[in-house]
């Protein structure tokens, strides 16, 4: 029940957020300062999900005996040097498979 | 003078390219609202309600491991921002058209579809069927993303746990972070609200994520704008 709240919820925020100006159209404008902030927005929020989900095991942080921080580094190297979704995830799941493997 | 059906062949044959990243991603999506622990048919009816990959797997993400829903719920406003912004863009396209005609063009806007559809409108002269456009763009989207979705959450049931599937999510959004860090602005934003989240870990309710994510907006407006005047 309560998965399907949440569901629900989502679709309904998500369909107002596509909505908004084809309703609001003439009654409303953006303040600079929005304008400007979403710049920033997908950088933020990813980065904020992306680190506790490598660096975050079994409630602690963990940087020197995570196999996922580290394959999870070298596709982020793979990203940067690529440019390519899927050669990024190819070798991040390649990887955390190998150390988890040999370790 | 382009006709309707003209306008509607022209948004199937733009957003066509687009199912290239488009499929893998809505696989993804599938497998992930599984690993969250929905079913199948949860997922599939999720994905008819959000519409959204990145909104989907953070929706997914912060569900499976157990975040409270006023937090899922203001993740999924935070990061469903840009949507606005297309919103605000296409609106004056669509101003003539009833209440019916806007409520389907809105739930059908994407990322790439809002690409199209603006780069499309600027080129053409006739008003009259832009909405035609943008519709058939948006469906050829939904289409392949919810088949995607589905085989997703079908195989996604599959899976042993020790194959770690459930990394590719993480994967994902960092195959998205990397290149959303553009800028001296951006590094920062990603900097601070990725050593918040971390610091912040203890904040109850996950707070930890939705305060890494407005101090880093916050961060980085404010570095560019020291920077630049």
């Amino acid at each position: 029940m309560n998965a399907w709240l949440i569901m629900v919820g989502a679709g309904v925020i998500t369909f107002g957020l596509r909505f908004s100006f084809f309703y609001l159209y003439d009654k409303a404008d953006f303040p600079v300062w929005f304008r400007r902030s979403l710049h920033y927005v997908p950088a933020a929020v990813l980065a904020a999900i992306v680190l506790p989900g490598l660096a975050i095991r079994n409630d602690a942080i963990n940087f020197t005996d995570n196999p996922r921080l580290l394959a999870g580094i070298i596709a982020a190297i793979v990203a940067w040097r690529t440019g390519s979704a899927l050669a990024t995830m190819i070798v991040g799941m390649a990887s955390l498979w190998l150390i988890q493997f040999w370790l | 003078m382009t006709s309707a059906r003209d306008e509607f062949r022209a948004g199937v044959y733009a957003l066509s390219p687009a199912l290239i990243g488009n499929i893998p991603f809505g696989l993804i999506a599938g497998v992930a609202g599984t690993i969250a622990g929905l079913t199948p048919i949860e997922t599939i009816m999720s994905s008819i309600l959000i519409f959204s990959g990145v909104g989907q797997l953070i929706v997914y993400q912060l569900f499976g491991n157990g975040s409270p829903a006023p937090v899922i719920l203001l993740a999924a406003l935070v990061v469903g921002l840009r949507l606005v912004m297309y919103s605000a863009v296409l609106a004056p396209y669509f101003g003539h058209l009833n209440m019916r005609w806007k409520i389907l063009l809105a739930y059908l806007t994407t990322d790439q579809g809002f690409a199209a559809s603006t780069g499309h409108f600027k080129k053409s002269e006739e008003p009259q069927h832009r909405a035609w456009f943008h519709l058939a763009g948006g469906l050829t989207q939904w289409v392949s993303w919810q088949i995607a979705v589905a085989i997703g959450a079908v195989l996604g049931a599959q899976v042993p746990p020790s194959w770690s599937l459930d990394f590719v999510v993480p994967l994902t959004f960092l195959a998205m972070l990397i290149p959303a860090i553009k800028d001296r602005g951006t590094a920062v934003a990603a900097t601070v609200a990725g050593g918040v989240a971390l610091a912040a870990m203890g904040l109850p309710f996950r707070l930890n994520l939705i305060t890494a994510a407005l101090l880093g907006i916050a961060a980085g407006y404010f570095f560019d704008r020291h920077n630049n005047k």
